[in-house]
């Protein structure tokens, strides 16, 4: 749990930077993300793309972000013409539009987070845990908020 | 507190995490239903560690046998867990049931029942599910879902307060949920300040002479290091929330005060295997407890004690006289039935012992800063309760449910009035199949003198598979209740009420 806590400081930060950002690879493979369980229909979810275990480490730029309105319990969007490979993705529910991930007094989420592959853990996983391989022909990845 | 300061011990401590994964299983440690059912056929007073099996019991009118005394009017709210299993599932620790909060109403020379489920995250997302899937207190759970924090796995089901009209109901390990002092239904969990959200507000909060409320929660259980101190004013509006340094990750489920200071006693734990914070929790009984003396008006500051290890979970009144702090607290001598009260019987099992305790006394000197507990004789007791009109500066009389005679149940079968003082004892036994719970101390209306008033407790009546209510003069414990109201079915035993006039 402590290491979650640590972990939500610096994704709020790194979202905030990334959502700035657009896709920019030239390939053709599609990711479509799917988030389930989104608690309540406010605010926005705010997602990051990285292709590396530096990017998962916030050492390197994401190579995607977005945000998109949380006005569904389920929202799907495409990140399009991306080079196949290894990818994670992290995404954060924006509720109150403060652009941040809430934490309360000693550092615990009180806003919706999830990763790819869904890893059990209480803390930021890995990048492997949390890395999966978009093919050329397109990948579909699952994220359950939590 | 500094706050960088306090993440880098969250960051280095090797604390209780509560919500930490286990990397291996254990063997399956929970309960068996069918286990269950066959101890509850031979042995019906296992019937207070059952499940129930509706979210919803009454409104039921109750007819009294006795009579109600004059005066007496209002509402004992209670709480304790409930909802035991699911899908062949078994809770093995008493303390993960889901919270159902009771309401027994008095009135007009009547009472009525009614009790609902409180409807936390937990216990929506479990009944969607159609079976347990969340981390609990006490119990290995199979294929948990992740949660975001605490709150998601709170079952609110530990105790109940008012404060300003507004019924909550209450567990250590997260927020107050807010009900409908009528209906029972759940408002929802309540946020006293924006970054306070989620954080633990404990089971026992004490009332202060203006009515405002203290409280605190205990942040290591959550990763953190320290405790957290809250004050709530009479009119429900958050005064202060403070952050109290410990020198230790220790634990404690309650506390007690004096008109000047607030009394936190931090039992030394450590953690072992597994994956539930009980089942991983160990009682380090060579270390000493430490004791924070801390003036209401200072709440980051404490002066430090310590005194020979004693596993507790409530304490009676405190008091304050020259210099002195005098504490009453129920010790448990069995650590390992400490860290799991009446697991036998939440397996059906008819060897239970336990549940209770013997009262102590500890003394703090806070000129010489030293500490020593004093034996006071009184034992086999828990939930010890009292006039909360009692002088800060003298022992107040406890009331207590307790163990006498011949009894069937490994539980409490009388209650009585203590002075301990004066070594005098008020007893009523209620029989040897009756199961008698804590009860509330009711002052009488329009009487000063202390200890003018009534008790009010709960009964499980085995023999007769029902559960009730009973309702003493407080002076005249010995002669029995002068009224009993009676449900035709049994439910669980609870814990905590709290008593509220109209």
């Amino acid at each position: 749990m402590h290491r979650l806590i640590h972990f939500t400081r610096r994704l709020s930060r790194l979202v905030a930077v990334v959502s700035l950002l657009s896709a920019a690879a030239a390939s053709a493979a599609d990711l479509t993300v799917r988030i389930d369980g989104v608690r309540n229909q406010v605010g926005q979810l705010m997602l990051s793309l990285v292709d590396s275990s530096a990017g998962w480490e916030n050492q390197v730029k994401p190579v995607a972000g977005r945000q998109v309105a949380a006005d569904a319990k389920t929202i799907e969007l495409v990140f399009s013409d991306l080079v196949a490979g290894d990818y994670a993705l992290m995404v954060f529910h924006d509720e109150n539009d403060n652009g941040k991930l809430d934490s309360n007094l000693i550092g615990m989420p009180v806003e919706g987070y999830g990763f790819s592959n869904n890893p059990q853990v209480m803390r930021k996983p890995t990048w492997d845990e949390s890395r999966f391989t978009l093919a050329e022909d397109g990948q579909v990845v699952v994220i359950d908020l939590r | 507190m500094n706050r960088r300061r306090f993440l880098r011990n969250l960051l280095s401590g090797a604390t209780a995490l509560a919500l930490a994964p286990a990397m291996l299983r254990n063997p399956a440690l929970a309960g068996d239903p069918a286990q269950f059912a066959r101890g509850l056929a031979e042995h019906p007073w296992l019937a207070g560690w059952k499940s129930v099996g509706a979210e919803s019991f009454g409104p039921t009118t109750l007819a009294i046998e006795g009579r109600l005394p004059e005066g007496f009017s209002g509402t004992l709210y209670r709480n304790g867990p409930a909802w035991m299993e699911r899908d062949g599932f078994r809770y093995e620790h008493w303390f993960d049931g889901d919270g159902m909060v009771h309401g027994w109403r008095f009135g007009d020379g009547t009472v009525a029942h009614r009790a609902r489920i409180v409807a936390t995250p937990k216990f929506l997302r479990e009944r969607a599910a159609g079976r347990f899937n969340t981390l609990a207190a006490g119990t290995e759970v199979p294929n948990l879902e992740p949660i975001r924090n605490n709150d998601d796995a709170n079952t609110a089901n530990t105790s109940v307060t008012v404060i300003n009209g507004r019924l909550f109901a209450l567990s250590e390990a997260g927020s107050a949920f807010e009900l409908d002092p009528d209906e029972l239904d759940t408002l929802g969990p309540i946020t006293w300040r924006d970054d306070l959200k989620a954080l633990p507000f404990s089971a026992h909060p004490l009332r202060d002479r203006d009515g405002s409320v203290w409280n605190f929660g205990l942040v290591s259980m959550m990763g953190g290091a320290g405790l957290l101190v809250w004050h709530i004013g009479a009119d429900g509006v958050l005064r202060s929330a403070d952050l109290l340094d410990t020198p230790i990750p220790g634990y404690l489920h309650a506390f007690a005060m004096t008109d000047r200071h607030l009394l936190f006693v931090l039992m030394p734990v450590g953690f072992g295997d597994g994956r539930s914070f009980f089942e991983r929790m160990r009682f380090q009984a060579e270390q000493p407890l430490r004791i924070a003396v801390v003036a209401k008006d200072t709440p980051t500051e404490a002066q430090w004690f310590e005194a020979d290890f004693a596993a507790i979970y409530h304490f009676g009144d405190a008091y304050e006289r020259r210099g002195r702090i005098v504490l009453r607290a129920v010790q448990h001598a069995d650590l390992e039935e400490a860290r799991s009260p009446m697991r036998a019987a939440m397996h059906g099992q008819p060897d239970a012992h336990g549940g209770h305790g013997r009262l102590a006394e500890l003394h703090l000197d806070l000129r010489s800063g030293r500490a020593h507990w004093q034996d006071t004789g009184v034992e086999r007791i828990e939930f010890p309760l009292f006039d909360p009109r009692t002088a800060g500066n003298r022992a107040a009389r406890l009331y207590a449910p307790t163990v006498s005679g011949e009894h069937e149940a490994p539980y409490f079968n009388a209650v009585a009035a203590y002075d301990v003082d004066r070594g005098r004892r008020r007893l009523h036994r209620y029989g040897s199949q009756v199961l008698a719970e804590e009860h509330v101390f009711v002052p009488k209306p329009g009487r000063a003198r202390v200890d003018q008033g009534w008790l009010v407790g709960t009964l499980l009546d085995s023999a007769r598979g029902r559960t009730g209510i009973a309702v003493l003069d407080a002076e005249r414990v010995d002669d029995g209740p002068l009224a009993t109201a009676w449900l035709p079915y049994t439910l669980p035993l609870g814990f905590h009420g709290h008593f509220q006039p109209t």
